[in-house]
């Protein structure tokens, strides 16, 4: 029985720590969509995270611990840094500035040869994250995101997301909350780059790019963004799909997306809204408000 | 080291005679490619029906016995992610004693450790960054490096073409194109060609005029592209579009040599040249018949990677013949390790003490829209 | 000097296929106000279509018509299955966004089944082949052509949009849909019409972009969908003629980072301007224009 455990361990460890860092990532975008920002940073965030992480581990032979912590920090601080300007754009001009962000970070990346390697990356990094330091960031990400949702800023921020013009002159410093979030999120990302770095022994331009990005964005909105659980179901499964389509390796990609438009077809607020529909109560109003408004948003 | 190698081979000859008795088994193989997600199915598809093709020819032919090869093919989309998840079910579940792949040098560096230290085999096709085979004594690889053919190109192209100056254009985002940049400067230098201009490109580009303008005010006398076939094709044909003359000459990667090359550049790639371990015309009865076999099966051409990824999985069985079947996994690994003159589509292929493949490099230019070596000429 | 033409003409050509492609993303910008993710495989199934009706030996002109067409059915395809039922069910607005993304995701998954992952070329041919030496400068006639046949296009739009009944209906639609239903458009076949326009605009772009460079792979909708992104944005989100000084300008800013910066920055450089024009202008170079639509 043991052994059947171990081997099942040792056969998907790093499908559960992929699990794991994604739901990580995906509460950071949780929080940036939690007030309206849909944030295509995410890459350039865990670039930062990576980079400097492995640099002070690598060259500087400092511990794991302040590594991560050095690694979110410079996620936020760039998140702080571009903030300012970035937040005054409206949806979908943020959206691409954020990108474009991401792409100025992977260029930098691609030509700075001698901190990065440039293309060829940065190779046999040792492996310091484990799986319970993802699991403990995991919870402390949780209870710190349910802690919030019940506090003074909680409210302030679901003002915000149901109408940033109302919530300002109801005296809610909107540009305050969502920097202060948008730094919070910069923040997770980093830390996710982080420990993303000292998991697989290679980091490289090309991990940190758009792809890494939409993917992030992917996850809260598939699980659904009105639910503290929402980031996690979102991850989990965008992470097991393409190893549990394996069966199907030609049409794999073809069914992922079939099964991504059907899960946003038929649940349209998230694959959590599944339970919301059983319960009926009165509290998934929330999401209608925010969808009956968007064309009047912009 | 070769005299080790050699006795190695000794010892194990005799060895072999007692277990090959109980050869009797399905021997399972990892193939790990990218067949979706982006440039890099482009040439995982190559390495994967190859292996497949080979896997299927060992088996009928007998080759190994009573034991097959059973093969469990796997996309890992080009992602880094997904060849270490992969990796990690081949070989803690499904207990296959070899991987061929994966496709990209970025998978390899993150999933090769873990085949390495579970004792696992691992022999790649497509990988030709530097320091592949240096992650351990189990990773070998049919790709042979960039700095075992491009030098031998130059030379024969500074002698034809009298040579002074030199423009580069690469693919700075691929680790591929980045490698090959870096031996093909080395190279020029050391042959003292001047450098005049360096350009970049980046993987899904498909204009290359603003960069080969810039080439053509340089005026140099000879152009090398660190690019894939597609790319390569493309920068050739536009170079000659913007008026760059065929009296220029144009050498390419390793990478570059594929049917699409030729195809795609059309008459501009005329005289395109380029160092390789493999061309379709080679003339060896065992590449004859690898091309004519590939061709019936998939109904197209294989290309370098696609001998280098048959060549492969015939390297293995040839070895597991050899170590009298896969149980003694360190018998195992020094039977592949002793790899020598195997008939190959590109030729006697052996492996040196570094695990890297040892072939005679071959100098080609296009001729009619063909590879053809310039010693024809 | 004659370097400095040349790359002129370089990102002429490059900015023509960037602003028929930019058309469509903000054609449904504008009326839907969304942006759709899956316009970058539209112009990928569009070089499809024209290569395949190439090959059957069609004369260019209708091969172009067919990549047209057969952009637009896939359009209309997406608005059926996608957008209607997400705007119907009442989901939240990103979720036409993820949608967006994994329609397009599945259309490269089912090119790659059907014309398999390697890079193919249009059939050669005269049109292809003919250049002219200016003064050192060389000319394409390809580069004319495309050059005129975008301009047709972008004029046939902007007729369309201006003087036909079906334009004033997409653009009653833009401005409200509500008021367009009180004043009697028939909301659901305007927006079907404008899905057909903008796949067609994109399938067009497709096998233009497709020919001047040689190249149809089931790849090729990815970095031309971030190009178009950046246009739109760039010209102002929903602004036509925006989107069609915004393609220009966005190649000649690429071809001229290559030429006198570096081309290792090049993508930098683009998004660089794009970050500052932002900070100046927080809607668009071209906003001016914008308040036309709402």
């Amino acid at each position: 029985m043991n052994a059947a455990v171990a081997q099942f361990i040792a056969s998907y460890s790093n499908i559960i720590d992929l699990c794991l860092l994604n739901s990580l990532i995906a509460y950071g975008l949780f929080l940036a969509l939690s007030a309206n920002m849909f944030s295509l940073a995410t890459g350039g965030f865990m670039a930062l995270g990576a980079y400097s992480s492995v640099y002070l581990t690598m060259e500087l032979g400092l511990p794991f611990a302040p590594a991560v912590l050095a690694g979110a920090i410079c996620g936020a601080a760039a998140a702080a840094l571009i903030g300012a300007p970035v937040l005054r754009l409206r949806g979908d001009y943020f959206m691409l500035a954020t990108f474009g962000f991401t792409e100025v970070v992977r260029v930098i990346a691609l030509n700075w040869d001698s901190f990065t390697g440039g293309a060829l990356g940065i190779v046999s990094i040792p492996r310091y994250t484990q799986t319970w330091h993802l699991v403990l960031a995991l919870i402390v990400m949780v209870y710190v995101v349910h802690t919030l949702r019940g506090s003074y800023f909680g409210r302030a921020i679901a003002a915000i997301k149901q109408d940033d013009v109302v919530a300002q002159t109801m005296g809610v410093n909107v540009f305050a909350y969502r920097l202060s979030l948008f730094v919070a999120s910069g923040f997770i990302c980093g830390m996710a780059g982080a420990f993303a770095a000292h998991l697989n022994y290679f980091i490289g331009p090309g991990d940190f790019g758009l792809v890494r990005s939409v993917d992030a964005l992917t996850y809260p909105i598939l699980g659904g963004v009105n639910a503290l659980a929402g980031p996690v179901v979102g991850a989990v499964f965008t992470t097991i799909l393409p190893e549990a389509l394996r069966f199907s390796n030609q049409l794999r990609e073809i069914l992922m997306g079939a099964l991504v438009v059907a899960v946003v077809l038929y649940l349209p607020d998230g694959a959590l809204s599944v339970l919301k529909l059983r319960r009926r109560s009165g509290k998934s109003g929330s999401g209608k408000v925010a969808t009956a408004t968007p064309r009047t948003k912009q | 080291m070769k005299y080790v190698a050699l006795s190695a081979c000794v010892a194990l000859a005799v060895a072999s005679i007692t277990p090959a008795a109980a050869a009797d088994e399905q021997i399972k193989v990892g193939i790990v490619q990218a067949t979706s997600g982006g440039s890099a199915a482009l040439y995982g598809t190559m390495g994967k029906n190859a292996a497949l093709l080979a896997i299927d020819e060992i088996n009928g032919s007998g080759m190994l016995g009573a034991s097959k090869l059973v093969p469990i093919y796997e996309d890992d989309a080009g992602d880094r992610g997904q060849a270490v998840n992969i990796f990690q079910r081949l070989i803690f579940q499904e207990k296959v004693s070899v991987i061929f792949g994966p496709t990209l040098a970025t998978s390899a560096f993150a999933a090769d450790p873990i085949a390495q230290k579970a004792q696992v085999l691992v022999i790649a096709n497509s990988n030709t960054a530097p320091g592949i085979t240096a992650m351990g004594d189990f990773i070998f690889r049919t790709s042979p490096p960039e700095a075992g053919v491009f030098p031998g190109v130059l030379r024969y192209a500074k002698k034809k073409f009298n040579l002074k100056t030199a423009a580069q254009i690469y693919g700075i985002d691929d680790t591929l194109m980045k490698t090959a940049y870096g031996v093909h400067k080395k190279a020029l230098e050391d042959e003292g060609i001047k450098i005049v201009d360096t350009e970049t490109f980046q993987k899904g580009d498909v204009d290359y005029s603003a960069q080969l303008t810039k080439i053509k005010g340089a005026n140099p006398d000879a152009i090398v592209i660190g690019g894939l076939a597609e790319e390569s094709a493309n920068i050739v044909r536009q170079a000659r579009q913007l008026g760059i003359p065929q009296s220029v000459p144009i050498m390419g990667a390793v990478a570059s040599i594929s049917t699409k090359m030729a195809e795609l550049g059309g008459a501009a790639a005329e005289g395109y040249l380029v160092g390789s371990t493999w061309y379709m015309s080679y003339d060896a009865a065992r590449n004859k018949s690898f091309v004519e076999a590939y061709r019936k099966r998939y109904n197209s051409d294989p290309d370098s990677f696609a001998a280098q990824g048959y060549t492969a999985v015939y390297a293995f069985a040839d070895a597991v013949k050899r170590a009298g079947g896969v149980g003694d996994v360190k018998k195992l690994r020094d039977a592949v390790a002793a790899t020598k003159n195997l008939d190959s589509p590109m030729g006697p292929f052996s492996f040196d003490t570094d695990r890297e493949p040892v072939i005679d490099p071959k100098v080609l230019a296009v001729k009619d829209g063909k590879f053809t070596p310039v010693t024809n000429e | 000097m004659s370097v400095f033409l040349q790359q002129v003409v370089n990102g002429i050509s490059l900015g023509s296929t960037y602003a028929v492609f930019a058309m469509g993303c903000t054609l449904i910008f504008g009326v839907l106000n969304i942006v759709n993710m899956a316009q970058g495989a539209f112009f990928m199934g569009g070089a499809y279509f024209g290569l395949e009706a190439a090959r059957l030996g069609l004369p260019a002109p209708l091969a172009l018509l067919v990549a047209l067409v057969g952009g637009g059915v896939l359009g209309v395809l997406a608005e059926l299955v996608i957008f209607r039922t997400l705007r119907v069910r009442g989901g939240h607005r990103w979720m036409g966004l993820v949608a967006s993304l994994a329609l397009a995701r599945m259309m490269v998954g089912i090119a790659q089944e059907i014309f398999g992952t390697q890079v193919q070329r249009y059939p050669a041919s005269t049109l292809l082949d003919t250049a002219w030496d200016i003064d050192g400068v060389r000319i394409q006639l390809l580069q004319i052509v495309i050059l005129v046949v975008s301009i047709v296009l972008m004029a046939l739009l902007a007729l369309t949009l201006q003087r036909s009944s079906t334009g004033r209906a997409i653009r009653t639609v833009a401005y409200s849909e509500d008021v367009a239903r009180i004043v009697g458009v028939p909301v659901g076949r305007t927006i079907l019409t404008t899905f057909f326009l903008a796949g067609g605009l994109a399938g067009a772009a497709g096998m233009l972009l497709g020919n001047l460079f040689n190249v149809v792979s089931p790849f090729m909708g990815e970095q031309m969908l971030v190009k178009g992104l950046t246009v739109i944005i760039l010209g102002g989100l929903g602004n036509v003629p925006g989107a069609v000084a915004g393609g220009f300008l966005l190649g000649l800013v690429e071809v001229f980072s290559v030429a006198y910066v570096s081309s290792s920055f090049r993508d930098a450089i683009g998004f660089g301007l794009i970050f500052l024009i932002l900070l100046v202008k927080p809607t668009g170079l071209f906003s001016r224009f914008e308040e036309r639509r709402a």
